[in-house]
């Protein structure tokens, strides 16, 4: 029996140190599930804040997805615009282009220009040398072929006959004659290079005084002059002034030989210009060299009828020309001429 | 010793046989020296190079000078005698071809007394040089201090 009890006691014992571990395994076990529920909490608490990030992650993703989005069509755009610049630059280098070739071909014709001018201006100059030297040198000569006559007509008056005389007066008449050839191509050579200067003009007085200075020189008071209200015109008063003087010194001149010598002077109303009108009634001439009137020295009467160096109606005709008009002349043998000319109003 | 009555400054000899012909002609004077270049006249007005030693105070009474000149022109020939104290005194008488408006206003601006263009006859040219003499070397009176 003892070693019942004594098993029994030690059954006892093992049972209630089996208990005390088990009660130690159970508060181990119990620890343990504090532990995992502790866990489980904080496992749960993790997942909840997983599960918000995760949710915040979301919204982040549809942000981003919208900036994307938004950064797609921005660069969109950008290509577009970078597309049309492109364009506008090609356009832009094209008119550059464009414009150094119209440059280039304004430059060349810059130059063309420049070079023109150049020479006009040289001629200028070599002509107005040329009218200088004319002018000075060939004077001389001349002065000598008339004074050396002189000298020998009156030194070897007794040795010389009639005959010799005559010959003697045609040199000196010729020196003479020269003389004022030179004169008058100087005068012409004058109005070619002057400009003109335009003013408006009182053609009425103008011709007024004209008329009345050519009638002083000319010493023929007898000739009957109309002139009508002529219309005012517009261009260089010196130059138009030595126009009317030429024409009417020729229609007084040529209506000498007239018994009732009568000048008219009128105007007509044209397009964009005045027609002014010199008429006489004197020996007229023939229209079949109504060509030859206006050339330099082109005479149509002999010397010994009508004194003149043939450059009068020339000089008329370049002025008349540098204005921009026109003249014409209309005649008939034996019954007067009209001289024409326009100007521009 | 007193200077001569006109000096005469022309190129053309035959320009200046009729002038010293008219003067004659006309009985102005014959006391014509006459001198055919620029440089020629100065020498003589200041007595140097050819005419070294002759004294400038004996002056002519009279200039009378074309424009175109060789080696020195009229209008420097004339500077020079204007811009010197013994010779400024002298009248001078441009006697030219030109009629040139520049010319003639060089010519003022450089001093010369007189302007006349040289006319294109004998005749004319008789007339003007007898109404030159006339007028400068008998007519306008000049000061004793010139001979």
């Amino acid at each position: 029996m003892e070693t019942t009890i004594q098993k029994i006691a030690g059954v006892e014992t093992d049972l209630k140190e089996r208990i005390r571990v088990l009660e130690g395994v159970q508060k181990a076990m119990m620890n343990l599930l504090e532990d995992f529920n502790f866990e489980k909490d904080r496992l749960e608490n993790s997942q909840k804040a997983t599960l918000n990030i995760l949710e915040d992650y979301d919204m982040e993703k549809i942000r981003l997805e919208g900036v994307q989005r938004a950064v797609f069509n921005i660069l969109e755009d950008f290509s577009e615009e970078k597309v049309r610049l492109v364009e506008t630059q090609r356009a832009s280098v094209n008119i550059l282009e464009d414009f150094e070739t119209e440059k280039a071909k304004l430059d060349v014709v810059n130059k063309e220009l420049e070079r023109e001018i150049g020479e006009r201006r040289r001629a200028e100059k070599e002509l107005e040398f040329f009218n200088y030297s004319v002018s000075h040198d060939l004077r001389g000569p001349l002065r000598a072929i008339d004074g050396f006559s002189k000298i020998l007509v009156e030194d070897y008056r007794g040795k010389v006959d009639e005959e010799g005389m005559r010959i003697l007066n045609v040199i000196m008449e010729s020196a003479k004659k020269m003389g004022r050839l030179i004169d008058e191509l100087l005068a012409l050579s004058r109005v070619g290079q002057k400009g003109v200067v335009k003013n408006k003009i009182d053609m009425r007085s103008l011709v007024d005084r004209v008329v009345h200075e050519v009638q002083r020189t000319l010493a023929c008071p007898s000739v009957r002059v109309v002139i009508q209200n002529l219309p005012d015109a517009y261009g260089d008063a010196i130059l138009i002034e030595q126009v009317l003087t030429n024409l009417v010194s020729n229609a007084f001149k040529f209506t000498r030989k007239h018994d009732k010598p009568a000048i008219e002077i009128g105007f007509q109303d044209g397009k964009g210009e005045v027609v002014y009108a010199v008429k006489d009634n004197g020996i007229g001439f023939d229209m079949k060299y109504h060509n030859k009137l206006f050339g330099v020295f082109e005479r149509l009467h002999r010397e010994e009828e009508f004194e003149g160096t043939g450059v009068g109606l020339a000089i008329v005709q370049r002025i008349v020309q540098k204005h921009g008009g026109r003249v014409w002349a209309e005649g008939k043998v034996g019954q007067g001429a009209t001289f024409y000319f326009t100007l521009p109003s | 010793m007193k200077g001569i009555d006109v000096l005469l400054v022309e190129d053309s000899l035959t320009d200046a046989e009729l002038m010293i012909r008219a003067l004659k002609r006309q009985r102005i004077t014959q006391d014509v020296l006459h001198i055919r270049d620029g440089q020629e006249a100065l020498d003589y007005l200041f007595g140097e190079g050819l005419y070294a030693g002759r004294p400038p105070e004996n002056c002519p009474k009279l200039v009378m000078l074309d424009l175109k000149l060789p080696k020195v022109n009229g209008v420097e020939v004339v500077q020079r005698i204007k811009s010197e104290e013994k010779l400024k005194v002298i009248p001078v008488v441009m006697v030219t071809s030109s009629k040139e408006e520049k010319d003639i206003l060089r010519s003022y601006q450089s001093g010369v007394n007189s302007f006349v263009s040289k006319p294109l006859t004998f005749d004319e040219l008789l007339n003007v040089v007898s109404e030159i003499g006339c007028y400068w070397l008998l007519l306008n009176r000049s000061s004793e201090n010139i001979n």
